[in-house]
């Protein structure tokens, strides 16, 4: 091709260095371990997001406070300096007998889930924060001016408007969180990008371990972007302005 | 159509790559650059660490100083030092993608690793072994059955335990302070690597007594500097380099300052040892 | 377990100075990575945007394949195809730094393009039209008019963004540049008290993160007082 006379570089391709066994039973392995660790601190951070940023918009000072404290200590401190922390720092003040069923229990996956969790919690409650307090007043009041009882104006109307509004950057969110998983490796965790750098430590072949991982992340983040794209678009209520930026194409 | 596009710009990239022509031999790119780069370790004393003062410095170290003065008497002009951080991991890389001239850190040299890259004379001889805290029931590889050990990405001891005892659970760390850290928290139950790192970790805890080194050599590591292959030329600045260490006594006296009984890891040469390290000085 | 303060106190000043500056004998620093990150990425982002919202095919789908691209894998593996690959183009060694500085440029420019293009199309569509028809060719509308206007709507996203960057120069720690991170980590092997270590520089990044975003904030209530609601 026309690049290829720039480059000389003692370096041979072996594609097949990706399906030999076991190469690829560890890519399996380690996207699973991505998977795993995604989901489930997935979950913790959407309901520690719900939680705290609910919190913050209630009329309660000392709430709000605490919402407030927690959100800003956990978001302004990198994810990194979490996951070391929560694995070699916070395991030490566990009372003994917990801290060595932890240990033989996947410590590992728990510290980094742990981590992952309440960073991404932090982050997502400003957005579910951000997302209740765009919904306009003027619904709420709208349905109980109608008749409709507290409950039927929430259930009905103000939480399908949030659900709508909130969709987009909780989706960004997630996909973040996707991705901050790779950093579980440097706490001894076998997920994805750990595999590709197993591969290359092996095989030597660095250009083709790290162009599997590329391409699996590429796709996991591609196709749920474009799910919830699609999911968006389904249930948009025409005339709804939403969001803040998108990406049409 | 975006994806497309993606799919198409990574392999626009990988078939640009995929034209490989001859290399710049080391030296020339030495003589052309000025700059000799070597690889080695920050966290593994006595062969590269950090020391109190801040500073790096190691055993291995001081001998690729000895290969930069040979560069410099051999092109005939001056050459700045570089030290660049390197993990058993990334250490081919580096050099493979020309960011390091030669690895002077803890490589060990196996046949494997030859179809990569080239290696020096032998310059330290050790096995590899486990440490644990002291009293631990591990004493040795049999033992390891169920349990937790902890080993470096890339090292040559992680291979080993999956290959060959695949009843002991691995855990597998980036660098050596966390795994070491790991274990001094009981995270795993046996930090494995080569015996003389372990030992080096040991010395330099704040508490040597509490760790123990333990077992048979269970593997055999002979340490040698790593550099591109087929560059015979800078092959051999750097074995005449050491020959030359070893033949004038130069190493001896390296050696006793890093593993004497005075040295920062006491570790005595056997006589073995010796003699194998003498025995590779060829004739002039 | 008691907390040993004297740790920190001893190593504050290599962690510090080195970790957080960059000054000593490792070519480093958080900080000394993150202002010229921010600033090189602008720049690309700028042209990124800008390219993005170019109506010619051949100069928008290229940015638009780039942006997506990077913003779909992890900052992990920017870093790893950088460390990678910058050498063998450049066909010498290279620092860290270097290698960390190139990585984040490139990253923080697709995520700044998107910030630009938002930016700028936030510009109301007024503006252009009145440009347009006091006879403005394209390059000088953008120059004079909408950029002024875009950049004045951006500055609390770029805040953000540099808040953003600020944490993530942590990473640069897992390719071996001396950042607050790795100097943490360097200083844990020797004296193996990780939870002092780390508390004392989760305090370092929450100290400037924190004082980071209260001055985006009290930027946006000084841009915009209409407009920040509670």
């Amino acid at each position: 091709m026309l690049l290829s006379g720039f480059f000389g570089i003692p370096y041979e391709f072996r594609w097949n260095v990706l399906w030999e066994a076991p190469h690829y039973t560890w890519i399996i392995d380690g996207l699973w371990m991505t998977l795993r660790i995604s989901a489930i601190s997935w979950i913790f951070a959407v309901l520690l997001g719900i939680i705290f940023g609910a919190l913050r918009t209630v009329p309660f000072r000392p709430l709000r406070a605490l919402a407030t404290a927690y959100v800003e200590f956990f978001r302004n401190v990198p994810l990194l300096v979490w996951l070391f922390f929560w694995y070699f720092g916070a395991p030490e003040v566990l009372p003994e007998p917990i801290r060595q069923w932890f240990i033989h229990h996947g410590m590992e996956f728990w510290s980094a889930v742990a981590g992952i969790s309440v960073y991404h919690g932090a982050r997502m409650s400003e957005v579910i924060r951000a997302g209740i307090q765009s919904i306009p007043k003027t619904q709420l009041e709208a349905g109980l001016s109608s008749g409709l009882s507290v409950s039927q104006t929430y259930r009905l109307i103000v939480i399908p408007i949030a659900l709508r509004l909130i969709v987009p950057p909780v989706t960004n969110e997630s996909l973040n969180l996707l991705k901050n998983s790779s950093l579980a490796m440097t706490i001894g965790v076998g997920e994805l990008t750990f595999a590709t750098r197993q591969i290359e430590t092996y095989t030597a072949k660095a250009f083709e371990a790290f162009t599997a991982g590329t391409l699996i992340y590429l796709a996991l983040c591609l196709s749920i972007a474009y799910i919830m794209n699609r999911v968006e678009r389904k249930f948009a209520i025409p005339g709804l302005i939403a969001r803040a930026e998108r990406a049409e194409h | 159509m975006k994806r497309f596009g993606i799919f198409l710009m990574v392999a626009v990239l990988i078939l640009g790559l995929a034209g490989i022509s001859a290399a710049e031999p080391t030296l020339e790119k030495i003589k052309n650059t000025g700059v000799f780069t070597v690889g080695s370790r920050s966290g593994s004393p006595p062969f590269g660490y950090i020391n109190k003062q801040n500073e790096w410095v190691g055993f291995s170290i001081d001998l690729a100083r000895l290969v930069h003065k040979n560069i410099e008497k051999k092109l005939g002009q001056s050459v700045k030092f570089e030290l660049k951080e390197s993990t058993p991991a990334t250490r081919i890389p580096l050099l493979s993608s020309m960011a390091v001239d030669l690895i002077a850190g803890t490589m060990t040299d196996t046949r494997a690793r030859r179809e990569s890259v080239d290696f020096s004379l032998t310059f330290f001889v050790t096995g590899a072994q486990f440490m644990v805290k002291k009293g631990s029931p591990i004493r040795g590889v049999k033992d390891i059955a169920g349990k937790r050990i902890g080993a470096q990405q890339g090292s040559t001891n992680e291979r080993e335990v999956r290959a060959r005892y695949p009843q002991a659970t691995l855990v597998v760390f980036p660098d050596q302070p966390a795994a070491f850290t790991a274990m001094a928290q009981g995270k795993v139950d046996a930090y494995t690597n080569d015996g003389i790192q372990l030992w080096g970790l040991k010395m330099k805890a704040s508490n040597p007594d509490d760790w123990e080194i333990v077992g048979e050599w269970y593997t055999y590591e002979p340490y040698g500097f790593a550099m591109r292959k087929n560059d015979s030329d800078f092959r051999q600045v750097v074995n005449v380099a050491l020959m030359e260490a070893i033949e004038g006594g130069e190493y001896f006296k390296l050696y006793d300052k890093w593993f004497g009984l005075k040295g920062e890891v006491p570790y005595p040469l056997s006589p073995e040892a010796k003699r194998f390290l003498e025995m590779q000085v060829i004739p002039k | 377990m008691n907390f040993d303060f004297g740790i920190i106190i001893s190593n504050a000043k290599f962690v510090l100075l080195q970790g957080l500056l960059g000054i000593g004998i490792f070519a480093g620093g958080t900080l000394r990575l993150a202002i010229p990150a921010i600033l090189g990425g602008f720049c690309l982002g700028v042209i990124l945007g800008l390219a993005r919202l170019a109506r010619r095919p051949w100069i928008h789908y290229p940015a638009a394949v780039y942006i997506e691209f990077i913003r779909g894998i992890p900052l992990v593996m920017v870093i790893f195809w950088f460390w990678f690959l910058v050498p063998v183009f450049l066909r010498r060694p290279v620092p860290e730094y270097w290698v960390a500085l190139t990585a984040f440029v490139c990253f923080e420019g697709a995520y700044i393009g998107e910030i630009v293009r938002a930016g700028i199309q936030s510009v109301a569509r007024g503006q252009v039209d009145a440009a347009t028809a006091t006879g403005l060719g394209y390059l000088q509308m953008m120059w004079s008019v909408i950029l002024p206007q875009a950049i004045r709507n951006m500055i609390p996203s770029l805040v953000t963004q540099f808040i953003v960057l600020f944490k993530d120069t942590s990473l640069a720690s897992i390719i071996g540049m001396m950042d607050l991170t790795k100097a943490a980590q360097t200083v844990t092997a020797r004296e193996l008290r990780p939870f002092e270590m780390y508390i004392f520089i989760a305090v370092v990044y929450w100290i400037f993160t924190y004082s980071m975003s209260r001055f985006s904030q009290w930027l946006e209530i000084r841009m915009s007082p209409e407009k920040a609601a509670s």
